[in-house]
Formats: C-alpha cells, structure tokens, sequence
C-alpha cells in the first residue's frame, strides 16, 4: 500500500523537479496532520465527557472475595484473573443497609460494567443473572444491568449482596462498583449507559443495514464500481455482528461465536480495501494478506474448541483492526495530500478518530488507563461507517444529478442540432430545386434555341421577302413540330423510350402525307426497345431530332416514296442495346469525302447535327447512301451518359 | 361533294373559335370537305347559334373572349348528348385534351392540321371512330399505373379517374402509346381491327365524369346508393 502510495506521484510527474514537490506535500500535510491532532485531543475530551455519571450515594465498594478457595477483601472496580471455566466461579460478597421508611418506591441493585457476566443474589436469593441477556455479555459492549430487589426479601438494616461474576478468558474478569437503592435514585443512571451503549449501536447498525442493502444494490447495478460492494460487504457483516446474540460459552454453538469474532477483522480488512478504491487505487494482489487473520480465526473457531479462537482473536484479531485503521489513516492521509477533497478529509478525521478510540481500548485492556472498562472503538467505528455510507450515497446522488443536468444540455444540443440541420436541409433542398429549375431552364432554352428560335427567324426572314408562302408555311410547321417536341420531352416517360417515338409517328406520319409517302413502321421485337431508367428528356430530344432529321433528308433531297424504320432490340455480350433504322427508297446522296459537289450545304449541316446529336447521347449513328436510297443506322447506347458531355 | 349523315342531312358543324385565321382556315378545309359549317367567335355567339338547333359536331378551341371551351362542351353534352365534341388545340396537350375529355370531349384536332387531315378526322369522329393521339395515351396509361412510384404527391396535371377501365382497354391504349397502329393492336390482342375503335370510344365515355349516368356510377362507387 505504501509502495503505491509513494510511487504513484513519481510516475504521475516524473520529470517535476523534487523540492517544490515536497514542499507541496509539506504545505498540505502539515495542517493536516495538526488538524488530527486536534481531533485526536477533542475526542479524548469527548471520551471523558462521555464517561458516565453514577449515583455515588448509593455506591457498595467493599466487598469480600471469594476466589480458589480463598477468601480476601477487595475494592470495586475490581479485575479477576482470567479463567476458561464457568465452574466455581469468583464469588464477591458485601452488605448494604436498608431503612423501610427511607424510600416509598422499590429497591434495585445497578451494575453499570461487568464481564463477562453477573448472577446477583441478595440474602441468598438470585435477582439477576445476566447469562439469560446473551447482549449483556458481550466484552465489547458496555451494557449495564439493573435488577429490581423483591421488597418482601429485604430486611430492616443489613441486607447480604452476593455477586458471581462469571467470566471467560483470556480478557480478564472485571466488576465495576455495586449500586444498591432506591429505584427512582439508579434508573436515569442504568438509562443513561442504556442509550449509550445499547440503544444507540442498533441504531447505527439499523442504519448501516439500510446503507449495507442501499450499496449493494448500487454495487449489483454498477459491476464496474467494486468500492461499492467492499463497503456493502463490510457493513453486511457489521450488521450481523451487532445483531447476532453470542452464545453463552457452554452453549453448543460456539462455532457462531467463532464466526462473530471472526468479522472484526474481515470487516477492517474490508474497510482498508473500501478505503483503497475509493481514493482510485489499485488493490494490490498482497493486500489480500490482510484478510488472513481474519480467516485464521474463523477456520480455528470452526475447528477447535471454544477457548481457541477467543485467544486467536486477542492476540491476531484485535492487532488487525489496530493495522487496518493505521493502513486506513495513511491512505487518507496520502489522499489529502494528493487530492484535497472534502471527501479524504471527513474520512481522514473519522479514521483518526476511530484509530483513537482503538488506543484507548487497547490501553483500557491492558490497565493501563482506568477507563472502567468502557469500551468505545465499536461504537465510533459504526459510527464512522454510517458517516462514510451517508457520503457515499450523497456522492452517488449528486452524480445522478450531474447525469440529469448532462442529459438536460444533451437534449437542448440535440434539438439545436437538429433544427440546425433542418434548416440546412430546406436550404439545400432550395439550393436543389434551384439548380435543378436553372438546368432545366438552360436545357428548354437550348432546345428552343436549336430548333423553334431558328424557325421563327427564318419565317421572319421569309415574310420580309414577301413572296415564299409556301416555305413560310413548311418554316411555321416545323417550328410548330419543334415546340410539341420539346413539351413532348419533358414529359416523364419512365425510361421507355417506345413511348417517345409513338408520339414522334403521329407527327412524322402527318408531316408525310402531304407529300404521299408511306411510313413503314415495324417494331421487330415484341417488347420494342430496352427500358433505360437513366433516360433524361434531353436524350429524348436529341434522338427524336434525329429521325426528324433523316424523315426531312428522306423527303427533301432524296424524292423517297416511302420510309421505313424499324425499330429492334439487339442482344450484345453486354447486354441488350437499342437499334433504330431510318431507310427511304430514294435517289440517295453523296456522303462526306466522296463527293463534295454532290451535296448541298444544308445537307451538310443537317448530317453533322445528327452526328453530334447521336455523340451526344452515346448512340452511334451509321449513314449509308446510295443511288436505291438512304439508311441511317441509330445505334442506342446500354447506358445513357449521365451528363451532356458534348453539349459544348 | 357533300358530307351527308344517316338521314340523308348535311352533316352540320359549329365552329367555336376566336382567332379569326385559324377560324377561315378550318372552316375552308370543312366546307370544301362538305360539310355546313357555322362559326362563332365567342362562348355568346356560340350559345345563340345553338338556339336554332343542335350541331352534329361541335367544334371548340378552349380559351375564348368570354370564358372557357369547357363550359361549352359540359353544357352541350347536357343539352344535345348525341353531339360530337371536339376541342381545337394548338399544342394537342394534355392539360387541354384531358380536361375537354373528362366533360365530354372525344378527340382534338390540331389547328395546324393539314387540310385533308381535318376532313378525315371529322368524319371519322362522325362515324362512330374517336382519334385518340399517343400522348394522351400515354397520360391515360400512366394515371392508371398510379404515375410515380412515390404516390404521396398527387400526379401533376389535371385529374383523370382510370379506375373503370379494364386491363384490355389499357393494353389498347399501350400500344397506341407506343406508336401501334389499329391494326398492329388488334393482331396483338387477338382483336378484330374494327372492335379498336369502339374500345377507344368506350375509353372516353369512361373518363366522362360529368355526365348523368356517371354521376350515379361514382355514387354506388362511393357507398352513397344502394342498387
């Protein structure tokens, strides 16, 4: 323990230069160490106060004892020797004198200490015999005995007190002055030690139950905090100390007394390992050391006889606790070096207490302070336990405070978090609509730009030179064509492109029949062309361009009578692709490099259009031509290109 | 040549439309097909030239001086349900078409139309044949597949109820989407060809919302009458 102790601050600052360092340790140990020592006064001061006041009036001392067969005057307070047998026990006799007239209530005899315990008899007739309190006996506890004495048993003038003082070692026999009286004049002195020493250790370990139950189930929802369990084994066991009735020694179940007395220093080791992990230590594997004790007292009393274990735990038990509450003081003490918290502080002060009270019992068993025999460290430990439990559960409810106020902030966050991220969306969803209104608004104008712009610039063109009705109207239709076309295309066809095309030979077949060609329409495959889910109205227009553009060449420049177009799905290794095939039986005309005088330069216009329109799109566009007619080969993509890469 | 109906009567017409060119130019292509034609500028004129007697076939173009084709036509298929309605459209869209259906309409001709189209299709309305075009097609088949697969905005466009039609109707009105000609559906569909046209007519009473016996069809449709 102290290794770590010492250790830790190296390793926490290992480069920190040493001198300022024991300054620090200096600065804050001092005032603590002369705090303890004030506390150490005050409760020594305390303990005198404490000392409880008997009524001196009543008072026998002079007693005349009875012990191995001899027979010798002695003084109370009075120590026998220590014996292991109940038989023949050491037999203190006195007198007192009662006067009738004096008292109007009853008589008692009052034993404020004893141990281990008394049978009283008054003119040879038992009154009292503690044996039957089994709490009465205990050496730790300091319970006083009153007894009232019948009236018909006493006797105007001396009266004969007898006092068996039963007792089983290795502590030493012990019986305090005997007070004969009165009644009304003992029994605030017997209720005054009473509360002391009865009644308020089983309120304290009343409360330790409570916390022993609150703990554990602190420790059962919190694996991950052992420090919560230590201590809840550790007041677990107090309790069943405090409330277990020790066997008188000749009862069968000495093996419990061994258990009880085996608890003292489990329960300390307990404590140091509580006080370990609290202040966030590692419990080191040779702590468990100091468990062994504990467990040698409990593994003898299961094994041998009654007196055994009881000698076992004066000479290991009692040294333990002693070891454990200096161990304890120095892991406060190192704590309020190291960490200054209010927490190693009421600690620290409770451990220098308790440690003083251990002192003074120790000092009180071995006679060297006439203290009565009133032992204290019982009392002030579960005290001190009580406390420690009370700071455990107010730390334990301040945390969930902190957790609450944390979740609090957490959901304000939360909320801000989301109605930022609401706003950021509607304006990115804006931002969408926006750009999405903007290219769509872009596309439409170049649509209207490539083919109904034009148009009504030539038809203006046209009437300005007032004499081409006829080419203003092919000029007006084409236009009108061009517009349906692009309301046509923004239509939502959901990638079948079949539906495009249906609309496209209403209005080629209308634009032919003037002219008396035939529109061949074969659709080869059943389910006509592949769908393309990736289909965009721009594709549309431009393919639809296309065929215009091929049906207009068929019937202006090649004289066709009829046009076909079939239309086919074609299987490649890839998967299906479109093929759309535009022929017209007539004259034909020269393609590009053959012949250059061949061809007009709208011909040559409208073929480069169709190219880059199939580029486009990704289709390839096939033109053959000759003198039995024209075929345009439009051969879709698999996939349509997602942006008009070429549209520059 | 005179266009004549069953009766041995001039198949007469009412040509509703304000802009006087588009006006001359129909009327000269339905006169020199021969039929009689009378002309109304305005929804008034209209409604005057229909107190002499009802036409065989109206013909209307939607937006007029003073008011709306639609009012027209809801009336005129009230008033003379054995009428043939057509609208007079620039574009053939179907915002227009649609809605002239639903009130009673059976086809539209295109202003632009040329001459020889105009006749035909006239007469072919009066023979019992309702034209039906590839993009209205197409609106019709896609309301009756629910448009968008995200349904929770409604279908842009005006309202059509598709939920009378049967399956065979719609696969009629696929193919004509696609470009099918009569013919080629009615091979597909192991129809005879002269049963399309009678299909498509039925389409269109359909779509008719406003007429009597539609009104008492939703009515059983919805639960409020019992039969």
């Amino acid at each position: 323990m102290s290794e770590i102790a010492a250790k830790a601050p190296t390793k926490a600052a290992p480069k920190a230069p040493t001198r300022p360092r024991r300054r620090l340790i200096a600065s804050r140990l001092v005032p603590y160490l002369l705090l303890q020592a004030l506390i150490v006064i005050a409760t020594i001061l305390g303990l005198r106060l404490l000392q409880p006041n008997d009524p001196d009036d009543f008072a026998l001392s002079g007693f005349s004892l009875r012990q191995d067969g001899v027979t010798l005057p002695v003084n109370l307070p009075h120590f026998t020797a220590s014996r292991y047998s109940l038989d023949d026990p050491p037999i203190y006799t006195g007198s007192f004198t009662f006067r009738r007239g004096e008292a109007a209530s009853g008589w008692s005899v009052y034993l404020p200490r004893f141990s281990n315990a008394v049978g009283v008899a008054v003119d040879g007739v038992v009154v009292l015999d503690s044996r039957r309190d089994a709490n009465a006996n205990r050496p730790d506890r300091n319970t006083p005995q009153i007894a009232a004495i019948p009236a018909s048993l006493l006797r105007e003038g001396a009266n004969e007190i007898t006092v068996r003082l039963f007792v089983w070692g290795p502590l030493k026999g012990f019986l305090d002055t005997v007070y004969v009286g009165p009644d009304a004049a003992l029994r605030p002195a017997y209720e005054t030690r009473t509360l002391l020493f009865v009644t308020l250790p089983v309120v304290f370990s009343a409360w330790q139950s409570i916390l022993a139950v609150i703990l554990a189930i602190m420790w059962l929802m919190r694996r991950r905090e052992p420090v919560y369990g230590v201590l809840a084994a550790a007041m677990v066991l107090g309790v069943v100390q405090a409330y277990v009735p020790p066997p008188v020694p000749p009862a069968a179940t000495s093996r419990l007394a061994a258990v009880l007395l085996a608890s003292a220093p489990i329960e300390s080791a307990l404590v140091v390992m509580f006080g370990v992990l609290f202040f966030g230590w590692r419990w080191p594997r040779y702590g468990m050391l100091l468990f062994v004790p504990g467990l040698v007292v409990f593994v003898v009393g299961l094994i041998g006889g009654p007196p055994l274990p009881r000698i076992l735990f004066l000479v290991l038990g009692i040294p333990t606790v002693g070891l454990c509450l200096v161990l304890m003081a120095w892991v406060t003490a190192t704590a309020v070096v190291r960490r200054q918290d209010a927490a190693s502080f009421t600690i620290g002060c409770a451990v220098t207490i308790v440690l003083v009270c251990w002192i003074q019992d120790m000092l009180t068993v071995l006679e060297i302070v006439s203290n009565d025999r009133i032992f204290v460290s019982r009392l002030s430990y579960s005290a001190m336990l009580v406390a420690i439990g009370a700071g455990l559960t107010w730390r334990f409810a301040r945390a969930l405070n902190q957790v609450d106020s944390f979740a609090g902030q957490l959901v304000t966050r939360v909320r801000e978090a989301e109605e930022r991220l609401k706003a950021s969306f509607v304006r990115e969803e804006e931002r969408a609509r926006a750009a999405a209104l903007a290219n769509e608004r872009t596309r439409l104008m170049r649509d209207l730009h490539d083919g109904l712009g034009g148009q009504l610039v030539s038809i203006v063109a046209l009437s300005e030179r007032g004499h081409e009705g006829a080419t203003i109207t092919d000029a007006a239709r084409a236009a009108l064509k061009d517009l349906r076309l692009v309301i046509d295309s923004m239509d939502d066809i959901g990638g079948d492109l079949m539906l495009a095309l249906g609309s496209w030979r209403e209005r080629a077949s209308a634009q032919l029949r003037p002219h008396d060609i035939t529109l061949d329409w074969r659709v080869a495959t059943p389910q006509g062309l592949p769908l393309h889910p990736e289909l965009r109205p721009w594709h549309v227009i431009q393919i639809v361009r296309i065929l215009d553009e091929a049906v207009t060449n068929a019937v202006k420049h090649a004289q066709a009578h009829r046009i076909a177009v079939t239309i086919e799905t074609l299987d490649a290794s890839e998967g299906p692709y479109g093929l759309i095939s535009v022929t017209d039986d007539g004259q034909g005309f020269a393609l590009a490099g053959h012949d250059e005088a061949g061809r007009t330069g709208q011909t040559a216009r409208g073929l480069r259009n169709m190219r880059n329109r199939a580029a486009r799109c990704g289709a390839l566009l096939d033109l053959s031509s000759d003198a039995s007619g024209t075929r345009v080969r439009l051969q879709l993509p698999q996939r349509f290109p997602d942006s008009d890469a070429a549209a520059g | 040549m005179t266009e004549q109906g069953e009766t041995g009567e001039p198949i007469t017409i009412l040509l509703v439309e304000d802009d006087a060119p588009t006006c001359w130019r129909l009327q000269d292509a339905l006169v020199k097909a021969g039929y009689e034609v009378r002309s109304a500028g305005t929804l008034g004129e209209a409604r005057s030239a229909l107190a002499g007697g009802a036409p065989r076939v109206l013909l209307t173009d939607l937006r007029l001086p003073d008011g709306h084709g639609i009012e027209l036509i809801r009336e005129m298929r009230q008033r003379f349900p054995d009428t043939e309605i057509m609208v007079i459209s620039a574009l053939g869209d179907e915002e227009s078409v649609i809605s002239a259906i639903t009130v009673g309409a059976t086809g539209y001709l295109l202003k632009d139309a040329f001459p020889t189209d105009i006749a035909t299709t006239v007469r072919d309305l009066v023979a019992g044949h309702s034209p039906i075009s590839a993009s209205i097609a197409r609106f019709i088949v896609r309301r009756t597949q629910g448009a968008a697969p995200n349904s929770a905005e409604p279908p842009p466009g005006p309202l059509l109820n598709t939920a009378r039609l049967t399956p065979r109707e719609i696969d009629i009105l696929w193919g004509i989407a696609k470009g099918f000609s009569y013919a080629e559906i009615a091979s597909h569909l192991g129809l005879s060809k002269q049963t399309v046209p009678g299909h498509i007519k039925n389409i269109y009473r359909k779509l008719e919302v406003h007429t009597r016996s539609e009104a008492v069809f939703e009515a059983v449709q919805q639960g409020l009458i019992k039969l």
